[in-house]
C-alpha cells in the first residue's frame, strides 16, 4: 500500500494547474469565446478537452491517477461551463455500439462543443423504472425510417438542446427490457414541443418533451433495434459515476467553514458552537472516508480490475454528504436563508444557500433514485436474492 | 384527562377548515404569492368578520379571551392551507406583546383596530449580529425630552410592508447582550426615518428589513416597562413558537398523508410503490415522528396556557427543537417519495416543505433550541 504520488504525477499536477493559470477567464472577456478557446487549447495539450474519451478518440489516456488529480483540480478551479450529454453521456454509446459513419458525423461536434444534445430518458410513467417506458417508434414500411410519438420528462436543458439522445419502444410483446431502441434527432423540429418544469429552487434546467409524429431516419439508429436498453445501461453507469463529487465536496465544506466563521455567535462564531462544529466534523470524518473509498475504486480500475463493491456505495454516500453540506450552509444563514429576491440581507453566502438546498434534494433521486440504488447494491453486490 | 376541544374551539376549528378548503387550493395560493402585496384583503376582511383577528384579546376589548390553545386551534388549519394572511404578525405577534404590557390606553387605542382588521402590527426584534439570540440588541432608544428617538437595524420583521404599527426591541441601558435595558416602542408605519424595505421569502410570504434613523416616538409609545421589555419579548417569542409549531403539524399532516396517497398510485417495476417495504418504513417513520410532534406541541401548549413557566419554557425549547428537524425529515422525505414529481412547483408538496424549512429558522432552529433546552 503506498499513496504517495510520483515525481510524473506531482508534476502532472503542476502541469495542469499551470494551464488553468494561463488560460483563466479574464473578467470583460467575451464569455462564448473564451470558452471555445479554451477547449481549444485544452485539445492542444494532447486531448484535455475529452479527458475521459478512448486514445482511439482523441483522449488523452492519462492514468487512474491522473484522472484523480484532474478531477480534484477541476474541484477548485472556474472551468468554462460545459454539458455532460454529449461528451460523457452519448459519446461512450456511439464509440461502443455506433457505426463509423455515426462516429464521424456525430463525435467532431460534440468535442467541439459545437451542438448541445439532450437525454430523452425519462417519461411520465417510467423513473427510476426506466425500462417501463413507452414512447413509440414504427418503423416505415419500406424500412427508411421511425415515426415516434411519447413524451418524454425531467429533460435537462432539453430548452437549449440541438439534439436529442431518446430511448423509444418498438416493440412490447416481451420482457420490457427488450424491444426499446436508441434514436437520435434535431430537437429543432416541426412536432417537438418543450415545456419547462419549475423546479423547487426556482430555476428552469428539467422540461417536458413532447414527440408528435417524428420522423427519424434508420440511419439515425445506434445498434439494432430493440437493443437499446443494452446499450443505455452502460450510459446510466458513466452517469452514476460521475455524481460521487467528492473532490467537489472537500471544496464545499472548507467554504462553509469559512462561512460558519463569519457568522458571529455570542462572543465566538458559529463554527465554535458545539452543535455546529459537529456536525460539520461528522462530514469531515465522512468525506476522509470517501476520499479513500473513491481512491481505492480508481486503484482497483488502475491495475485493470472490474470495479469493486467500493464503487457501488460512492454514488449513494457522495450525493448524502453533497445534501448535508448543503443543508448546513441552509442552517447556517439563519434566517437569512429564509430571503428569497429583493436585495440580499444577512450574511453573504445565505442567497444561495435555499436554492443550492433545495436543488440538492434531486441528488438522491435523478440517475436512478437512492432507494433502488439500494435494491442494486443488495442483488449484485451482496448477492440477496428476492422473490419480488 | 382530556385532550378533546371544547365545543367553542371545534366551532372555531371548522370555521378556519372551511376558509381553507375554500380558498386555499395551490393553484388560487399561487396567484396570490405572485401579487406585490402576497395576500388578501378579501381575506383579510372574511378573517376579521369570523371574528378571528380578536381571538387574544380579553372579552373587555372586544376580544374572543382566548389563549395559546385556541391560537394552536386556528394556526394548524392555516398551516394545513398555507395560508398567505399576516395572521401570525399581527394576531399572535403583536397581540402577544400588547396582552402583556400595555397599558389601558394603549390597548383601547391599538386592539379594536387589530380586530376589525383595519390595523395591523408585527414584531421587530431580530438583528444580524444576534442570530437567535433575542436579547442580543444594538439598536438604540434614547430619552429625547419625554419621548424616544430610536436608531438600529431590524431584520426580517413578517409582514412589515402591510403593517400599520411595528413593535420594536431597542436597548435604553446595559451592554449589548444583557436582558435588562431592553424597552419595546411603539412605531407607527410611515414615521420620520423609518425605511421598510421588503422582500419575498422562499415560503412566499413577506419579510422586511426595518431601518430606524432618529426615529422620534412619544412616551406613550413605550410598552411595558423601560429596560424590562426582555421578559415580555421573550414570552411573546414562546406564544410565536406554539403557534408556528401548530402550523408546522399541520403541514406535516397533510405532507405524510399526501405521500401515503401517492405511493398507492404511483407504479415503477409493475407495483405500487407502496408495496416496498422500505417505503412503507419510511412512511411509518414519517407519521410516528409528525404523531410525536402533535403530542410535544399539546405538552407544551397546554403549560404555557397555565403562564410564563419554567416548566413552560422547557416545553417550548423541546417543542421547536422537534417540530424544526421533525418538519425537515418529513419533508426531504415527502419529496423523495414522490421522486421528480416532489422536486416541483406544481405538485403541493414542495411548498410545505418550503414552509418548514422557514419555520425552522424562525425565533431559533432545532439546534439553537436543543441547547437551550440542554443548559
Amino acid at each position: 500500500m503506498d499513496i504517495e504520488l510520483s515525481a510524473e504525477d506531482l508534476a502532472f499536477r503542476d502541469e495542469v494547474r499551470g494551464f488553468f493559470r494561463d488560460n483563466a477567464y479574464k473578467p470583460g472577456a467575451d464569455y462564448n469565446q473564451w470558452r471555445l478557446d479554451w477547449f481549444a487549447k485544452a485539445r492542444e495539450k494532447g486531448g484535455w478537452d475529452v479527458p475521459k474519451w478512448p486514445t482511439e478518440f482523441g483522449g488523452p489516456g492519462w492514468t487512474p491517477t491522473q484522472h484523480y488529480i484532474w478531477e480534484q483540480e477541476t474541484a477548485v478551479a472556474n472551468l468554462p461551463w460545459d454539458l455532460p450529454f454529449g461528451i460523457g453521456m452519448l459519446a461512450p454509446v456511439l464509440m461502443a455500439y455506433g457505426n463509423a459513419e455515426q462516429q464521424e458525423r456525430f463525435l467532431p461536434d460534440i468535442r467541439a462543443r459545437k451542438v448541445n444534445w439532450c437525454q430523452g430518458y425519462s417519461e411520465p410513467g417510467a423513473g427510476s423504472d426506466l425500462a417501463s417506458l413507452k414512447t413509440k417508434a414504427v418503423l416505415s414500411d419500406d424500412g427508411s425510417h421511425y415515426t415516434v410519438n411519447g413524451t418524454k420528462i425531467w429533460t435537462t436543458m432539453a430548452h437549449i438542446a440541438d439534439w436529442i439522445f431518446c430511448l423509444t419502444r418498438t416493440d412490447d410483446s416481451g420482457k420490457k427490457q427488450e424491444g426499446i431502441t436508441f434514436l437520435l434527432f434535431p430537437m429543432k423540429q416541426e412536432g417537438i414541443e418543450v415545456k419547462p418544469i419549475i423546479t423547487l429552487g426556482g430555476a428552469h434546467s428539467v422540461n417536458t418533451v413532447f414527440i408528435t409524429d417524428v420522423k427519424v431516419p434508420v440511419e439515425n439508429r445506434i445498434g439494432e433495434e430493440g437493443k437499446g436498453w443494452t446499450y443505455a445501461k452502460g450510459l446510466l453507469q458513466h452517469e452514476r459515476t460521475g455524481l460521487a463529487g467528492i473532490s467537489r465536496s472537500i471544496i464545499a465544506l472548507e467554504k462553509l467553514k469559512e462561512q460558519a466563521r463569519t457568522v458571529k455567535r455570542g462572543n465566538a462564531t458559529l463554527l465554535d458552537d458545539p452543535g455546529f462544529r459537529a456536525k460539520v466534523a461528522e462530514l469531515e470524518v465522512d468525506l476522509m472516508a470517501a476520499e479513500y473509498t473513491e481512491l481505492r475504486s480508481l486503484a482497483s480500475a488502475s491495475a485493470g480490475a472490474a470495479p469493486g463493491p467500493e464503487s457501488s456505495i460512492l454514488k449513494l454516500k457522495g450525493t448524502e454528504i453533497q445534501q448535508r453540506i448543503q443543508k448546513l450552509t441552509v442552517e447556517a444563514g439563519g434566517i437569512y436563508s429564509a430571503a428569497w429576491g429583493g436585495k440580499p440581507v444577512g450574511p453573504s453566502f445565505a442567497r444561495g444557500g435555499m436554492a443550492g438546498y433545495l436543488a440538492s434534494r434531486a441528488y438522491t433521486i435523478y440517475g436512478g433514485a437512492s432507494e433502488v440504488q439500494k435494491d442494486v447494491i443488495a442483488k449484485n453486490v451482496l448477492g440477496i436474492k428476492s422473490s419480488k | 384527562m382530556n385532550f378533546e376541544l371544547s365545543d367553542e374551539q371545534k366551532l372555531l376549528q371548522d370555521s378556519v377548515a372551511r376558509f381553507v378548503q375554500d380558498n386555499y387550493d395551490l393553484e388560487k395560493r399561487t396567484k396570490l404569492v405572485a401579487t406585490k402585496q402576497g395576500f388578501s384583503d378579501d381575506h383579510w376582511k372574511t378573517m376579521a368578520e369570523l371574528g378571528w383577528l380578536s381571538l387574544p384579546f380579553a372579552e373587555a376589548q372586544g376580544g374572543f379571551g382566548g389563549n395559546q390553545i385556541d391560537t394552536m386551534v386556528v394556526m394548524e388549519q392555516l398551516g394545513k392551507g398555507l395560508v398567505l394572511e399576516p395572521f401570525f404578525a399581527s394576531v399572535v405577534l403583536g397581540a402577544a406583546v400588547l396582552k402583556r404590557a400595555a397599558d389601558d390606553a394603549q390597548l383601547s387605542t391599538l386592539a379594536p383596530g387589530v380586530i376589525d382588521g383595519s390595523s395591523q402590527l408585527t414584531l421587530a426584534y431580530a438583528e444580524e449580529q444576534a442570530r437567535f439570540d433575542l436579547h442580543d440588541v444594538v439598536t438604540t432608544a434614547r430619552r429625547d425630552g419625554d419621548g424616544f428617538v430610536l436608531n438600529g437595524q431590524k431584520s426580517m420583521v413578517a409582514n412589515a410592508a402591510t403593517a400599520t404599527h411595528l413593535i420594536v426591541s431597542a436597548r435604553t441601558s446595559g451592554g449589548q447582550i444583557d436582558e435588562q435595558g431592553i424597552s419595546l416602542f411603539l412605531v407607527e408605519a410611515g414615521a420620520d426615518g423609518l425605511s421598510v424595505d421588503s422582500f419575498p421569502t422562499v415560503d412566499g410570504l413577506r419579510a422586511s428589513e426595518v431601518r430606524l434613523e432618529n426615529v422620534r416616538v412619544g412616551a406613550d409609545a413605550l410598552i411595558g416597562e423601560l429596560d424590562r421589555g426582555f421578559p415580555v419579548l421573550n414570552a411573546a417569542a414562546n406564544d410565536a413558537i406554539l403557534a408556528l409549531a401548530a402550523e408546522a403539524v399541520g403541514c406535516m399532516e397533510v405532507l405524510y398523508k399526501d405521500t401515503v396517497a401517492y405511493t398507492q398510485e404511483r407504479e415503477q417495476f409493475d407495483h405500487p410503490l407502496s408495496d416496498f417495504q422500505v417505503l412503507q418504513h419510511r412512511m411509518v417513520e414519517m407519521f410516528m415522528e409528525y404523531e410525536q410532534c402533535r403530542s410535544l406541541l399539546y405538552r407544551a401548549t397546554l403549560e404555557a396556557a397555565q403562564g410564563d413557566t419554567a416548566e413552560a419554557q422547557r416545553a417550548v425549547h423541546a417543542l421547536k427543537h422537534m417540530v424544526g428537524k421533525t418538519g425537515i425529515f418529513i419533508g426531504e422525505n415527502a419529496v423523495q417519495l414522490h421522486g421528480g414529481m416532489g422536486m416541483t412547483e406544481e405538485l403541493r408538496i414542495g411548498h410545505y416543505f418550503k414552509r418548514l424549512l422557514v419555520i425552522d429558522a424562525q425565533f431559533g432552529n432545532a439546534d439553537y433550541h436543543l441547547q437551550k433546552f440542554a443548559a
